[in-house]
């Protein structure tokens, strides 16, 4: 099975193809080429994740591009974390397109929309297949592309016009950091191949420098594409995109590439001590910073945007401690829960057709389905003991713990309890109390939407299971199987670890409930008490106004600096040229006056020129 | 022979020549611009005279030549005094100033 | 057998359209326009035919022809002193250019179909201008190269001169003194190896340079170079010799601007890469450094200013400059990666520039503008061209999958590995790239419109052609670039060997 791996990523790309040619006259039929397909890929990956349970890993390659000695492959993988990322790429995505027929129903643009959706599902899952970092470039601005598609699908307006031109120029940034990155460690190694590269680094072929800036530089790439500080300000823009491709790009595939990045060359990362703590450093910033902002949004989009900047950095801050296992155990239970949030969110907005928290309430008997699926999401997410987000989170910690970042440790901490507080804040609102704004023909919404937010919750409960540390570390076991070097299946931690994290949550939870939910303290205590800071991070930290600030007017001053040159110096030279010879043919014209007094005392002068030349020079000149 | 040395004769013709020259260039009268050339023609036969004599091949074919440029320069003169009269008729005036038909 | 007709044929197979058309009534507008894109289709063929030749694993030299054309006798004796030969033929560089100027001559014709007035005139014009380019990456001769080269000028000029919009004239001399600069100076340094090696066979002067007892000093060679650089710098462009371009690509009627921005700046790369590269490669070297710094000076240069101009021809033709400076970077790492990548970046910026402004031309067609401002929304009304101009800029922007990417890629990491911190630097025009190309085409077609599009018709008909085969291609390309590659690794081996790399 294994060896037809790389039929998985064909699939939806027929489904591009398919419906970028015939989806205009299948109308609303294209949601069934799109879902078929994607089931192909599901079932294919279910496949191949069981064989590759008992089997030892597939990699297979061709000869792409020929540069003189040079030969660049292109090929697949299949190793663990490749089958586990096809699983959970191929899953979300079959369950987003089965959503998205109730979801976008009605829409003019229908089988676009899932043609886009094949685009991106063919090129996450080509990412996540590859064997080389070249083909893993390839497929990493090939999602981009997707995504960008996605966020403008909407792009008669402006807001989504801008976000999705924010989201590709950012993620851009990063882009060449990796690109960099990859070319620079091409030279060292001679090779793009996984398996090269950490066999020279292994051998110490490349100097500890070399490694360390290749590393940090293929981070910047991680940066841009996971949202992570400085390059996040475009995940909560790229809002502006249907909410199922937010559910599937934005919260548990596309996003969590950079995650998947530095896992896959984790060899490299651990090779460096600096570079590993620059991930874990830039993954605790991000998580608290983003859970801080995440505070006082009232987009219910933004909020769990926030909250996926901030559960990225968690990732990353797992793998720089180098908890490979944790880091990798928290994206998949996070693709479950983060992307049921969304689906449930989307469903919301869908009943009550308006993204603000503010003007929602009491929807917790009108959507009977909605309401518990998003609970159940919300208590995974805050970590609440037996969800799935629990397990992962506390295996972070540990893992922050043990890697020896106390500091960073105590980050995560406040950042989980941000976490629970602002997630539970978000439930209260939505759903308890009284509706606030008008909601008329408020429906549940159509079982295709339903349905997969249902296997997404199931998930969401029980799939942290596969690694704990009560029921065996399954997952972590096989992940780090046949290779050491990534640590330990499962990293022992003290039990107050755990206790900590329990308390910290359910902290959280409580006095989002004392404020939202029973109302005992007054909603503006805080914001009352911290004006500044409350303004602080609603306005997000001012990072965008920042870089509108800095780095937008700097590039346009430098533009028209540069159009000042262009136009007086480059130009101000061809003119001066132009002028001179211009001149000289003026006064050569000036000479043909018709008097014959005129040409004569020229004739003469010439001569006599030429006599003095003669007498100077012998009659040559040299 | 005489105790006039070739160089004398040499910067008569000079002279003659220079401001034969001046006269051509600078004049407005047209006659006085004939008359100019002619005595730049002159400042030549001195020199072929003087050549002729004090050269390095003495001979007579300087001054042969000479006589030549003399007939030469009459009849410039005679062509050069009719088409100034029937400019002068065409144009009332022998100002060289005004006479620029070669421009156009 | 002898194909040695195959290339004359092919480049002057155009001829024949002139000769057709010279009989035609000038009012029939259609007929004319028909056998003008009939009169590009010999040439199409035939360059695809010995394309199907290459792939059938025969010897390009199969091609090559030469004749007795030109001699200067001395006074005596019966020997010439010098000979000029009429010399054709093919390596694997020039076979791929041939078929890139004949395809997009093909496609220019079809959006030719905008010509608003003189079909006749204009499609005279425009074969000869076809003759000249086929004739140009044919030539194995420089005397004949140059002549070709002064054949592309002659109708360009008037192509543009008197089928543009509205500063026409003022860009038509702009052109023509510009490149009538270069080509004088062309021209000397042509004259002057001539005169030293008493040939002009290319391959001949190759091996004559190559050869230390050479009649040339290093000094002269390297002036001879410099010559070259700025004859050639002039058609590239490279800064700060670029400013004609703008001009021209603003005020050219579509037709001829796929064809200049597609084939005829890439005449200056070939002439870099083949007279440059080729004959002074010790000297390329020395100046290798310079040409990176003027490399990344284009690529930066052009992205800034790209990234505030108001009309889209405009952000075009910056681009362009913008991706020369990527042949130069190429070129100037000196190796394999570096000049293989500054290869594909002059095939692949030949496509993707010919499909961007083909779809100007449409644009223009329907709404008379070519303003950002004024051009808000279009997808709305339009999708599918709106499509496609995406699918243009993305493949400009060197997305992966498309041809822009491979080119880039391969151009910096040639560079990367000489001179890694000029390549750091150059990096960021990618990021430029992405932001003025998104800004311009967003600008465009996203967004609320500015006003009804609602009356204009989608691309249709005919129009599919152009815009579906540069598609293609560049796609081709960009998933499997070995359809550029296996034919350039011959061509790349020579200029290696020169190199002594």
């Amino acid at each position: 099975m294994m060896e037809n791996a790389w039929l998985i990523p064909l699939f939806p790309l027929l489904s591009f193809l398919i419906l970028l040619l015939i989806g205009k006259r299948l109308r609303e039929a294209s949601a069934y080429v799109g879902i078929l397909l994607t089931l192909a890929s599901l079932v294919f990956s279910i496949l191949v994740l069981f064989e590759r349970f008992t089997e030892p890993t597939y990699i297979t390659k061709f000869d792409w591009l020929t540069i003189g000695d040079l030969h660049l492959t292109a090929g697949f993988e299949v190793n663990q974390l490749n089958a586990l990322m096809l699983f959970i790429v191929s899953l979300v995505s079959f369950l987003v397109h089965t959503y998205s027929k109730g979801y976008m129903h009605g829409d003019e643009r229908f089988p676009v929309f899932y043609a886009y959706l094949g685009l991106f599902t063919f090129a996450m899952l080509g990412l996540v297949i590859s064997p080389n970092l070249l083909q893993t470039y390839i497929f990493w601005e090939l999602v981009g592309v997707g995504s960008f598609l996605l966020i403008g699908f909407y792009f008669y307006k402006e807001e989504a016009k801008a976000a999705a031109k924010k989201a590709f120029i950012m993620t851009r940034i990063g882009d060449v950091g990796l690109f960099i990155g990859m070319i620079l460690i091409f030279w060292q190694t001679k090779s793009f191949e996984y398996s090269e590269i950490f066999r020279a680094v292994e051998a110490g072929a490349v100097s500890q420098t070399m490694i360390t800036l290749t590393a940090i530089l293929i981070f910047i790439g991680a940066v841009g594409k996971s949202g992570q500080f400085p390059l996040h300000t475009w995940l909560p823009d790229a809002m502006e995109g249907p909410t199922p491709v937010s559910a599937l790009i934005h919260a548990a595939t596309m996003v969590a590439a950079g995650v998947y990045l530095v896992a896959a060359l984790f060899p490299l990362f651990q090779a460096s001590q600096t570079a590993l703590l620059t991930v874990a450093t830039i993954g605790a910033f991000t998580a608290i910073f983003a859970a801080s902002i995440g505070l006082v949004q009232t987009d219910i989009k933004r909020v769990l945007a926030y909250s996926t900047v901030s559960q990225l950095g968690y990732m990353m801050l797992a793998l720089g401690s180098a908890g490979y296992v944790a880091g990798v155990f928290h994206l998949m239970t996070h693709a479950f829960f983060k992307a049921l949030l969304f689906l449930a969110a989307g469903s919301v907005i869908h009943a009550v057709h308006t993204q603000n928290i503010e003007e929602m309430g009491g929807l917790w008997k009108k959507l009977k389905f909605t309401g518990p699926l998003f609970l159940i999401g919300t208590l995974a997410i805050s970590g609440v003991p037996g969800l799935s987000g629990f397990f992962s989170k506390d295996e972070i910690l540990v893992a922050a713990w043990e890697g020896g970042h106390p500091v960073l440790f105590l980050l995560a901490l406040i950042a989980a309890f941000f976490t629970a507080f602002y997630m539970f804040r978000l439930f209260f609102l939505v759903f308890t109390g009284e509706a606030r704004g008008e909601q008329k023909h408020v429906h549940e919404s159509p079982s295709l939407m339903t349905l997969p937010m249902l296997v997404l919750g199931v998930l969401a409960i029980i799939g942290g299971y596969v690694n704990t540390p009560w029921f065996g570390s399954f997952l972590g076991d096989w992940l780090v199987d046949g290779n050491e070097a990534l640590g330990h299946g499962h990293i022992e931690g003290p039990a107050w670890i755990m206790i900590a994290a329990t308390v910290v949550s359910l902290l959280g939870i409580y006095l989002a409930w004392l404020i939202y939910g029973k109302r005992s303290v007054a909603r503006d205590w805080l914001s009352g008490a911290g004006g500044t800071l409350h303004t602080i991070l609603l306005n997000k930290y001012y990072v965008d106004e920042f870089y509108q600030l800095i780095v937008v007017n700097f590039v346009k001053g430098f533009s028209y600096f540069l159009r000042f040159i262009d136009v007086f110096l480059v130009e101000g030279i061809v003119k001066g040229v132009a002028g001179f010879v211009q001149g000289l043919g003026i006064t050569g014209s000036k000479m043909q006056n018709g008097q014959v007094q005129t040409y004569g005392a020229v004739a003469f002068i010439g001569l006599a020129v030429l006599a003095v030349i003669f007498a100077l020079t012998g009659g040559y000149l040299k | 022979m005489s105790s006039v040395p070739a160089s004398a004769f040499l910067a008569l013709a000079l002279i003659l020549f220079c401001i034969g020259l001046y006269g051509a260039l600078t004049k407005r009268n047209t006659v006085i611009v004939l008359i100019s050339i002619e005595l730049m023609l002159n400042a030549v036969n001195i020199n072929l005279v003087t050549f002729s004599k004090y050269g390095m091949a003495p001979s007579i074919t300087g001054q042969v030549f000479a006589l030549f440029a003399m007939a030469v320069a009459a009849a410039e003169a005679a062509v050069g005094l009719a088409i100034l009269m029937s400019l002068y008729r065409n144009k009332k005036t022998v100002n060289i100033d005004e006479m620029d038909q070669m421009k156009h | 057998m002898n194909l040695s007709w195959v290339l004359t044929t092919l480049v002057f197979s155009p001829l024949l359209g002139i000769v057709v058309l010279a009989f035609m009534p000038k009012t029939q507008e259609k007929a004319i326009k028909f056998v003008g894109f009939l009169a590009t289709l010999p040439a199409l063929a035939l360059a695809l035919a010995a394309y199907a030749h290459y792939l059938a694993g025969k010897k390009l030299s199969d091609f090559t022809i030469g004749h007795e054309w030109i001699q200067f006798r001395g006074m005596s004796g019966d020997a010439p002193i010098f000979s000029v030969y009429y010399e054709l033929g093919l390596s694997g560089f020039q076979l791929l250019l041939v078929v890139l100027t004949a395809v997009v001559a093909t496609l220019a014709a079809i959006a030719a179909r905008y010509v608003k007035k003189e079909w006749k005139g204009y499609f005279m014009l425009f074969l000869l201008l076809e003759v000249g380019m086929l004739g140009v990456f044919t030539a194995e001769n420089l005397i004949l190269f140059f002549i070709f080269f002064e054949i592309t000028l002659i109708p360009t000029f008037f192509l543009i001169g008197k089928w543009g919009y509205f500063e026409k004239e003022k860009a038509a001399y702009s052109f023509l003194i510009y490149n009538g600069l270069g080509s004088a100076v062309l021209l000397i340094v042509i004259m002057i190896l001539f005169a030293k090696t008493g040939t002009t066979n290319i391959d001949l002067l190759t091996k004559i340079m190559a050869d230390p007892s050479a009649p040339l000093s290093g000094d002269l060679k390297l002036g001879l170079l410099i010559s070259l650089l700025i004859a050639f710098g002039v058609k590239l462009p490279i800064f700060p010799l670029h400013s004609w371009m703008l001009k021209v690509h603003v005020q050219a009627p579509p037709s001829v601007v796929m064809i200049h921005s597609g084939i005829l700046l890439k005449i200056g790369a070939y002439g870099l890469i083949r007279f440059g590269m080729g004959i002074f490669p010790a000297q390329f070297e020395t100046l290798a450094t310079l040409i990176a710094i003027l490399g990344v000076i284009n690529l930066l240069y052009g992205a800034f200013l790209a990234f505030i101009q108001s009309d889209f021809k405009m952000v075009l033709a910056y681009s362009s400059i913008s991706h020369m400076g990527i042949v130069l970077i190429g070129l100037a790492a000196m190796n394999e990666a570096g000049i293989q990548g500054a290869i594909f970046q002059v095939v692949s910026h030949g496509l993707i520039s010919a499909l961007l402004f083909f779809l100007v031309g449409v644009l223009y067609e329907r709404t008379d503008t070519s303003l950002i401002e004024n051009l808000g929304g279009i997808a709305k009304g339009m999708p599918i061209a709106a499509g496609f101009l995406l699918a243009g800029a993305m493949a400009s922007l060197g997305l992966p999958g498309m041809s822009g990417f491979v080119s880039e890629f391969m151009a910096f990491l040639g560079l990367f590995k000489e001179l890694p911190w000029l390549a750091a630097v150059g990096t960021i025009g990618i990021i430029m790239t992405a932001a003025y190309l998104l800004r311009a085409v967003l600008g465009m077609t996203f967004g609320k419109a500015h006003r009804e599009f609602i009356g204009f018709v989608d691309l249709k008909g005919v129009e599919f052609v152009p815009v579906v085969v540069l598609t293609a291609l560049i796609v081709l390309i960009g998933v499997y670039p070995s359809v550029l590659s296996s034919p350039l690794q011959a061509t790349l081996e020579t200029i290696m060997l020169g190199l002594g790399g």
